[in-house]
């Protein structure tokens, strides 16, 4: 069971698993949610249960190997057996459609401007396994299968590059056309770097390294694409994310406008966790397939496909860290420096490289920055995004230096860390980057995690007793905590800073800059009922259970008065969607305003009806109100009126602003293109680790933290985000990674090689909250969706380090996944 | 995957099996290699039997098959010849009520995306038939061979638990 407490200097506190009952709005409430029926009762239709009549269905044949010359293709047996609808190789795809859009579209060298060139289907060369080389088509899937199997492709193999650091040496290069491997760097500094490290006592050093891992939810991809020849258009279903930001990777790639393939996500998707934003080469094939056949075409990805070339790998990360200090204990600087493999293509999340600079010194008050990164290509399945978008690996890097500089200072580590805290006086605080922190006590966090701890020493986990009892049996037990941020609400004008003229971004003014808002719908139906219509696709996150409870409150209605439904990528206008810990700001903000749109709305519709100023009528408790004669109109009745006025009932739509545009402090970062997360939603954890130094495994024996995300709109939904970030933390932290072998073979393309944590591997989480409103935003709510994933590796990781204190390892979780082989070598050099 | 089977006409060679399903006596003719989470899903109309790997880790696709769990995507239809399966479905009463572990996993909030949800429930039912009030490390044993992605898995326990009180009650 959570507890939640409130410290101090904070507001009230919530109960996580009931309601407030001081309240009497719905929102605050952790109301049980709306989506649960369908998905315990089986109803709920996933991706893969779609699959209309007269369908047919997809299979593809894949590289086997890391970097080949394919010097043939033969399809003739495939095509001759009787169940083979369609078979559509690069020369189908080239001859009819455009490639799909780049992350990066100009490389530049010495030797001049370089481009890449990605197709749906492996052209002369494949670069990864798993690369789609041939798409097949049958009746059904085995079928498919079956027809795929006789499609016979000669290959000549050529040397892979399979790791960041060697593709920066360009032997083997990726992309030719690109001229290097390394299709993106950059060089920011922020302050006095040069000063801070030649005038700081000491420099620290340490190189990091954060191992490739994903998201793997429970559904694979899936897409059902009709092609429809009397309009010339395509309607596409496909559990793809941020559905209306991403559609033009399909559209510009079958050579459609945008609202001639209409994407649509189904209510319910699996889980993507940000994995699932670049699923759209398969919805280009099932749609250029469909348009070829005339009929709809599925493919459901196979967990194979999934694991080895499933376009859904995240980051993979070697860091250098140099921390500048005072003997004091002051930090002076800090100097990054990274390269990520990101696989074959730079996709759309390129820019994950420099979100960690939303949050570039974490907690700590320093402002003297220097951060530096290289985007090599390497043949292995292309990046994209994973919850934290390539903060958690930063924090870790970070954490694990900062760790190093207080033992060589000699400082206790979390004494270190408290000296160098961003102070609450200093709210809102402006980062070296410009992105700004809104609000938070940064120490009564990392006071109250101590005080747990301390809790553990007097006769708990931590007890010395204990402590020394298992030490005897190798088992070595620590913790160490920080407090840890997590970016919220990203804006959406930096994240092209990489194909921006970079050189040009001093001349730019505030005026240039332009934010996507958040677009909301609602319609009053003619029994009073209202439908909201969301402009973002959901995977789990609950938004129709919190917009029902948002907009009950403004409407005076009972949440179920309130369906939710969605718009398709043609009928929405583009926006940037679920990522980035926006939607508890932006759907919130969004309602707020489509409610008053709907109150003023049918206020004037009963205003009219009775020939009387808007000012004589008030909304009130679900109807119009003439105040004069207390008369009354029912939501229903006002939408009768307006269908029968104008043939359609009452509809309004609101575009919420994207908060930090209302600002001044964030015009900076958004005139220079810097990440813009206006939300600073923070947390201390105390994961107890024990340390099996005769295996190498560590078990977290409970997992403390103490958690802050604002105003909590749900809490219940709130501490499941928690729960689950933190959980997916612990899975990278100790279990997870898509290794390679040196010839580029993937070594996880089964659950049984990557692992997923089951409920033996996750430890009781003791949660406790404080809310720290938001200045910022309208709900005074901060992002919360991908905390747990950023905090909980840097947590185990430097509570792995101070578990192994007493032995004279030299930080023993210097790479991610922490796996009980890498802690086995490091301690067997100790034996040594 | 595919097994090439042919009988002498160049289709897929089928096999007619019988099984009982939610109660329901379903007879149709199969090919040998389509897998019984296949069969529930397309066959049967059942979608609430999810697959998430197809090689036995996840268990989103467990069913119940004279009783016990199983993993749907790890077996063959033909294999079920004759046997009564049970699924998510079969769960909800005629009124359209939930069963009280689908009450417990709502109120508990122990489903997010909910694709593992169909698999957990009925890993819960078989744990609660045979064991109606477990502890939390019997809970896990129980329910190890389930993966859900989604919520670290605390309000599982939390909805196991609830379920257990629910159906002593009862």
């Amino acid at each position: 069971m959570s507890t939640s407490r409130s410290t101090e200097a904070e507001g009230a506190a919530h109960s996580a698993d009931g309601t407030d009952e001081e309240s009497e709005s719905f929102t605050g409430q952790g109301l049980p949610r709306v989506e649960d029926h369908r998905i315990l009762t089986g109803e709920a239709e996933y991706i893969h249960d779609i699959t209309p009549e007269n369908c047919l269905h997809m299979a593809l044949v894949r590289s086997m190997h890391a970097h080949a010359e394919i010097t043939d293709i033969d399809t003739s047996e495939a095509e001759a057996h009787p169940d083979c609808e369609l078979v559509l190789t690069a020369e189908d795809v080239k001859a009819d459609y455009n490639p799909m859009p780049t992350g990066i579209t100009e490389v530049h060298t010495d030797e001049g401007t370089g481009t890449i060139t990605e197709w749906s289907l492996a052209d002369d060369r494949a670069r990864f396994v798993g690369e789609p080389v041939v798409a097949v088509v049958a009746s059904n899937r085995y079928a498919a299968e079956d027809v795929a199997d006789l499609v016979n492709v000669t290959y000549e193999s050529l040397d892979p590059v399979t790791d960041g650091m060697t593709a920066r040496e360009d032997e083997t290069i990726v992309h030719d056309s690109a001229g290097t491997n390394i299709v993106d760097s950059e060089h920011l500094t922020f302050g006095d770097v040069d000063e801070a490290f030649a005038d700081a006592d000491q420099v620290v050093e340490g190189e990091y390294f954060w191992g490739r891992i994903s998201g793997v939810p429970l559904e694979t991809a899936g897409v059902v694409a009709q092609y429809d020849a009397d309009t010339d258009s395509f309607d596409i279903d496909c559990n793809i994310q941020l559905h209306t930001l991403v559609d033009d990777t399909i559209y510009d790639t079958l050579g459609y406008d945008p609202d001639d393939v209409r994407v649509s996500v189904p209510p319910d998707v699996g889980g993507s966790y940000g994995t699932k934003i670049a699923i759209h080469r398969y919805c280009c094939l099932a749609a250029m397939a469909s348009q070829k056949l005339d009929r709809p075409v599925k493919f459901e990805e196979d967990r194979i496909e999934n694991l080895q070339g499933g376009d859904m790998h995240c980051s993979e990360r070697n860091y250098k860290m140099r921390l500048a200090v005072d003997d004091d204990g002051t930090m002076r600087g800090l100097d990054v420096w990274f390269v990520d493999d990101f696989g074959a293509y730079p996709r759309y999340p390129v820019n994950q490289v420099l979100k960690p600079l939303s949050v570039v010194t974490n907690s700590y008050d320093l402002q003297n920055v220097s951060y530096e990164y290289e985007l090599a290509l390497t043949n292995k399945t292309s990046q994209t995004a994973y919850r934290g978008f390539g903060v958690d690996p930063h924090i870790y890097a970070l954490e694990m230096v900062v760790d190093k500089a207080a033992r060589e200072l000699d400082i206790d580590p979390t004494e270190f860390r408290r000296r160098n805290l961003i102070d609450e006086s200093d709210m809102p605080y402006t980062l070296a980057t410009n992105n700004i922190y809104d609000s938070g006590n940064y120490a009564a966090t990392l006071d109250r995690i101590e005080e747990i701890i301390e809790d553990e020493r007097d006769g708990g986990y931590l007890d010395p007793e204990i402590v020394e009892e298992k030490r005897a049996e190798g088992k070595y037990r620590g913790v160490q905590p920080s407090v840890i941020i997590e970016p919220g609400v990203s804006g959406s004008d930096w994240t092209d800073r990489q194909r921006s003229d970079r050189d040009a971004l001093a001349d730019r003014d505030r005026e240039d800059v332009t934010e996507l808002p958040e677009h909301l719908r609602a319609r009053v139906e003619s029994d009073g009922t209202v439908t909201a219509f969301l402009a973002t696709d959901s995977s789990g996150q609950g938004h129709q259970t919190l917009v029902s409870q948002l907009l009950a409150d403004e409407l005076s209605l009972l949440p179920s008065d309130i369906e939710v439904d969605y718009l398709n990528s043609a009928d929405a206008p583009t926006e940037y969607g679920s990522a980035a810990s926006r939607m508890a700001v932006m759907l919130s903000g969004a309602t707020v305003g489509v409610a008053d749109e709907l109150k003023a709305s049918v206020e004037s519709t009963a205003a009219a009806h009775w020939g009387v100023d808007s000012e004589d009528v008030v909304y009130r408790e679900g109807h119009v109100e003439r105040i004069e004669t207390g008369e009354w109109l029912s939501l229903g009745d006002i939408s009768a009126i307006e269908s029968e006025r104008d043939g359609s009932p009452t509809q309004v739509s609101y575009d919420y602003e994207h908060p930090a545009t209302a600002f001044e402090e964030f015009d900076d970062a958004f005139v220079e293109k810097l990440p813009v997360y206006p939300t600073a939603a923070f947390g201390a954890n105390a994961p107890i680790v024990e340390v099996d130094i005769n295996t190498g495994e560590v078990d977290i024996l409970v997992f403390h933290t103490v958690r802050d995300c604002g105003t909590m709109l749900n809490p219940m939904i709130v501490e499941g985000q928690a729960h689950g970030g933190i959980a997916q933390g612990i899975g990278a932290a100790l279990m997870e990674e898509f290794g390679y072998d040196e010839d580029g073979q993937p070594q996880a393309i089964t659950l049984f090689d990557y692992l997923l944590p089951s409920i033996k591997n996750i430890p009781h989480i003791e949660m406790e909250h404080t809310e720290t409103p938001s200045p910022f935003t309208v709900t005074g709510a901060k992002g919360v969706g991908e905390g747990g994933m950023i905090d909980a590796p840097a947590s185990i990781a430097t509570s792995i380090n101070a578990a192994l204190d007493p032995l004279d390892v030299d930080e023993p979780a210097d790479r991610i996944p922490v796996s009980p082989a890498h802690l086995r070598k490091r301690l067997r050099t100790l034996e040594e | 995957m595919s097994t090439d089977s042919m009988n002498e006409e160049g289709g897929p060679t089928t096999t007619e099996i019988t099984v009982t399903v939610n109660g329901t006596q379903v007879t149709a003719d199969v090919e040998p290699r389509l897998k019984l989470s296949d069969f529930l899903r397309y066959h049967c109309d059942l979608r609430g039997v999810r697959v998430g790997c197809e090689h036995g880790v996840c268990g989103a696709c467990t069913v119940e098959q004279d009783g016990a769990s199983i993993k749907s995507c790890l077996s063959y239809a033909v294999q079920a010849d004759g046997a009564k399966i049970e699924t998510v479905e079969g769960l909800t009463n005629d009124d359209g009520s939930l069963h009280p572990i689908q009450e417990a996993f709502h109120e508990s909030h122990a489903l997010q995306c909910g694709f593992c949800t169909s698999g957990f429930v009925m890993a819960t039912k078989e744990l609660l038939e045979e064991n109606p009030s477990p502890t939390r490390e019997e809970i896990e044993t129980g329910l190890e061979d389930n993966i859900c992605r989604c919520t670290g898995y605390q309000n599982i326990y939390k909805a196991v638990e609830s379920a257990a009180a629910k159906m002593e009650d009862d």
